[in-house]
């Protein structure tokens, strides 16, 4: 048996006095319970605003593209950008769960199920914006390789855009279903306790007819440690392909080589920033504030700075090459990005993604909630002028003058985006009330080493000196 | 806990017989090719200095980043070894005064009749885009951003070091010294960033093609820096624990630093390929004339070589999980990834002076060798001169309950 044991310079995972039983009870019990009046409110709001997209988009595909205010010389306008910006949200739920994995952070435990839930309804919404700029929509099954029905049409494997369809496709599955498998032993858990059939139904029918047996648990490890595996080149290569959309091309701005990492980098920056916003306020609501724990926080706020000064390094990076290469075209590219009529998007982004966060290096102010909810909003509001900024501004000014234009977005635009926003919180309102926010069985795996009640026991062994430890430690392998 | 480390004959008489063939190597290459009248023998005695110093250097360097980055991630695993990055780290300044005087010379002293055929910026007149990088690549600035790097990067070396060694002295479970670091490893990174990360192999190794360029270049140094920084350590540990020291290192410890090697190979790997595929796809003859030379033109086969050793047989070789708990494999691949990434170095700074004229025999394996000599000699020096085990380390028992 291995020994429960966590150095005290640590600070417990789980706060509070708690028992197995008492960790069930604080995350299950708000599913059994009647939602509050502010969970009606928020839902029915998100619902509408969910409505409000399906307006828009049907407009859209009913009168087609041209009522958007993208043009000749901006082809990608709201719709691109904002479907990178949802696909860079999706990441830090795999990061949490496949690389934060590998790399044995206990901290993951408490914020992995909603992270993953939001990387799932992230991508969800994300995969609207492509599907709804082909205009003719009916036509979108070609972008799949479907043979020989549509003679020699086949879609250009040598295009990045391509890619993307595989990557997302991919990406989506592997999240679903890593997200799913760790919810069966909870969806058990639900049952166990339902009081009524048909939760004790519909929970059973979730959870796979689960038992908890040796056998279970032994196929259950198994299986994610292979999701693991799988998802972990994944959290690279969506991110890597969605940047080869631009960085393939040869259009200035676009064609650099450091965008596959510097995107990876910012979509977990922005994925980050978005669990903070969602876990604020469900630790919060749902009262789990001990399981979600100041040192999350603090924690996530860690990966946001540094992940945010990486981004930094990549604009300032790009920014010197473009003087550096000695292209003209490049030169001015970066010229009209910041100077030019859409210099607010250049600094917005600047500003909100590298200057704000690195106030993230006080320790005060990682740890203080109200700045980090106000943060994650400033950094998501960052990323998306980031996509923005690498779009509209490297397109607006065409190489021919004549063909230079200023683009905004139109009603059904702006629609459309909002009602992404709808689907994304429809999802995860009713998330946060049918299913476990927090997954109850890795945070019992983790409870006896990290629990605060627990790690106080383990005084005796701090009080000990390394040579009585080892001692005791060969001792017990005997 | 304290363990002490006396360097065993044999391993010091490697070092010095080492060092005395990279002497030995540098005296005859200073004869036969400065002394000679072929422009490519002197062109070639320099680069081949600058290649192994940088890369001696910047793996070096990457010990210093390793202790940054596992204090910030509050890291328990790598304390069981962590004097062998310290002592490599500790000793970056050695690498710095080597690297720099090197690095300085030929920027400023080298020339083969009047032209500078390694940097050639430093005569950027009647070349239009040499003289629009002026501003960036001049000797000033080069001179300026070397010392300042290596100045700052030697203190961090020291420093980490000195800190870890005021631990074991600190009121038992003191944790003072230990937040002191965390606080040093996160100014560390700011500097990393703003050299290894950026400006420090533009102007080191970038600039020899100094035409070309490619925004994704610094990070494919350092990834490349990392991963045999990483394999050299595991040399370290693994050679310690085969003279009986590191009591407290298990399979499981090793286990970790072969993750890290793979993990980091495949890293490079993607940096690699990124830059690569982008520029073929553009296919900018500015950008590929890079990589026509490389693949197609003299060196294809050394490029070739880069790809299979660096990447094919990492993924191969140490993917499954007892390969990584085998004594022997992770000491053969650690060899194997320090040669492969020599090699990308190589690649990285010859073509461009060199063109077809370039030569992988006695002098380059010689310099190498000396300073690989070199390496062994300073840091098992440095070893000696503590406890192997970080006493007094808050997070020393979760080191030894550690499971991969």
């Amino acid at each position: 048996m291995h020994l429960k044991y966590e150095s005290f310079v640590r600070e417990p995972l789980v706060d509070g006095d708690k028992t197995y039983h008492q960790v069930t009870e604080d995350i299950i019990s708000p599913i059994e319970k009647k939602p509050g009046r502010m969970w009606y409110v928020g839902f029915f709001f998100s619902v509408a605003l969910l409505l409000l997209g399906v307006f828009s988009v049907t407009w859209e595909v009913y009168y087609g593209i041209g009522v958007w205010g993208i043009n000749r010389t901006v082809g990608w306008g709201w719709d691109i950008t904002n479907f990178v910006w949802w696909v860079g949200i999706g990441h830090a739920g795999t990061l949490i769960s496949a690389i934060l994995l590998l790399f044995r952070q206990g901290w993951r435990t408490g914020v992995n199920r909603a992270a993953e839930a939001m990387t799932i309804f992230a991508v969800m919404c994300a995969g609207q914006f492509p599907i709804f700029h082909m205009g003719r929509v009916w036509d979108g099954f070609f972008v799949l390789p479907y043979p020989n029905s549509r003679g020699p049409l086949w879609p250009n494997f040598n295009s990045a855009l391509l890619w993307d369809v595989f990557a997302i496709s991919t990406y989506f599955t592997v999240s679903l279903l890593f997200w799913y498998s760790g919810l069966i032993p909870d969806f058990a858990t639900v049952r166990d306790r339902a009081k009524t059939k048909l939760r004790k139904r519909l929970y059973g029918l979730a959870s796979f007819g689960w038992t908890g047996t040796a056998k279970n648990w032994q196929r259950h490890e198994a299986l994610s440690l292979v999701l693991a595996g799988l998802s972990t080149p994944l959290v690279l290569s969506v991110h890597t392909i969605v940047s080869f959309d631009f960085a393939t091309s040869v259009i200035p701005g676009w064609h650099t080589t450091i965008f596959p990492p510097y995107f990876v980098a910012g979509a977990i920056f922005s994925g980050f920033a978005m669990v903070q916003t969602l876990l604020i306020v469900c630790r919060k609501i749902l009262g789990l504030e001990d399981y979600i724990t100041i040192g999350h926080l603090e924690a996530m706020n860690k990966v946001i700075v540094l992940t945010g000064s990486i981004v930094g390094v990549a604009y300032l990076t790009e920014l010197f090459m473009s003087w550096y290469s000695g292209v003209l075209y490049e030169q001015e590219a970066f010229k009209w990005r910041i100077l030019g009529p859409y210099w607010w998007s250049y600094w917005a982004m600047m500003t909100c993604n590298v200057v704000s966060p690195q106030l993230f290096w006080f320790k005060k102010l990682r740890r203080n909630v109200p700045f980090t909810f106000i943060m994650s909003i400033v950094v998501n509001i960052g990323m998306w002028f980031e996509r923005f900024v690498i779009i509209v501004t490297s397109l607006y000014r065409d190489y021919l003058p004549g063909s230079w234009t200023y683009y905004s977005p139109t009603w059904p635009e702006i629609g459309f985006y909002l009602g992404t926003f709808g689907l994304f919180f429809t999802c995860f309102f009713l998330f946060a009330k049918y299913f476990p926010v927090i997954a109850v069985a890795e945070i019992k795996f983790v409870l006896k080493t990290s629990g605060e009640n627990y790690k106080k026991k383990m005084e005796t062994i701090d009080a000990k000196s390394a040579e009585e430890f080892k001692h005791e430690l060969d001792h017990a392998h005997h | 806990m304290t363990e002490r480390f006396e360097i065993p004959a044999r391993l010091r008489n490697t070092s010095l017989a080492l060092i005395a063939v990279g002497v030995l190597v540098l005296i005859l290459g200073g004869v036969t090719m400065l002394g000679g009248h072929d422009h490519h023998d002197k062109t070639r005695f320099w680069l081949v200095l600058l290649q192994n110093s940088v890369f001696f250097l910047l793996l070096s360097v990457a010990s210093v980043f390793i202790q940054a980055a596992a204090s910030l991630a509050q890291g328990g695993w790598i304390v069981a070894y962590k004097r062998v990055p310290e002592a490599i780290g500790a000793n970056v300044w050695v690498f710095g005064l080597i690297a720099g005087a090197i690095l300085i010379f030929i920027a400023t002293g080298f020339s083969v009749d009047g032209h500078n055929t390694i940097y050639h910026w430093v005569h950027p007149e009647g070349d239009r885009i040499l003289e629009g990088k002026k501003a960036f690549l001049n000797k000033e600035m080069f001179i300026g951003f070397t010392i300042v790097t290596i100045a700052l990067w030697s203190f961090f070396g020291r420093k980490f070091r000195a800190l870890s060694l005021a631990q074991e002295n600190a009121p038992k479970n003191s944790t003072k010294v230990y937040w002191t670091m965390f606080k040093w490893s996160a100014g560390f990174l700011l500097v990393y960033a703003l050299t290894q990360m950026s400006t420090t192999p533009w102007l080191w190794i970038m600039s020899i093609d100094a035409h070309w360029y490619s925004t994704m270049f610094s990070w494919y140094t350092f990834a490349s820096a990392f991963v045999s920084g990483m394999s050299v350590i595991l040399l370290f540990v693994v050679f310690l624990k085969n003279n009986g020291n590191l009591e407290l290192v298990t399979k499981e410890h090793i286990h970790d630093l072969g993750k890290f090697m793979f993990a980091f190979s495949v890293f490079w790997t993607y940096v690699w390929f990124a830059q690569y595929m982008l520029i073929w796809y553009s296919n900018i003859p500015e950008e590929t004339t890079y990589f026509k030379m490389r693949q197609h033109g003299p060196y294809s086969l050394i490029w070739y070589s880069v790809f299979i050793i660096n990447f094919i047989m990492p993924i191969l070789i140490l993917m499954a999980r007892p390969s990584k708990r085998n004594y022997f494999t992770v000491t053969f691949m650690a060899m194997v990834i320090i040669f492969g990434h020599w090699l990308d170095f190589y690649i990285m700074t010859m073509p461009g002076p060199l063109g077809k004229h370039w030569h992988l025999g006695w002098y380059e394996l010689g310099i190498f060798m000396g300073f690989a000599g070199l390496l062994i000699f300073v840091v098992s020096n440095t070893l000696t001169k503590s406890s192997l085990v970080p006493g007094n380390h808050p997070l020393l028992k979760e080191a030894m309950l550690h499971q991969s």
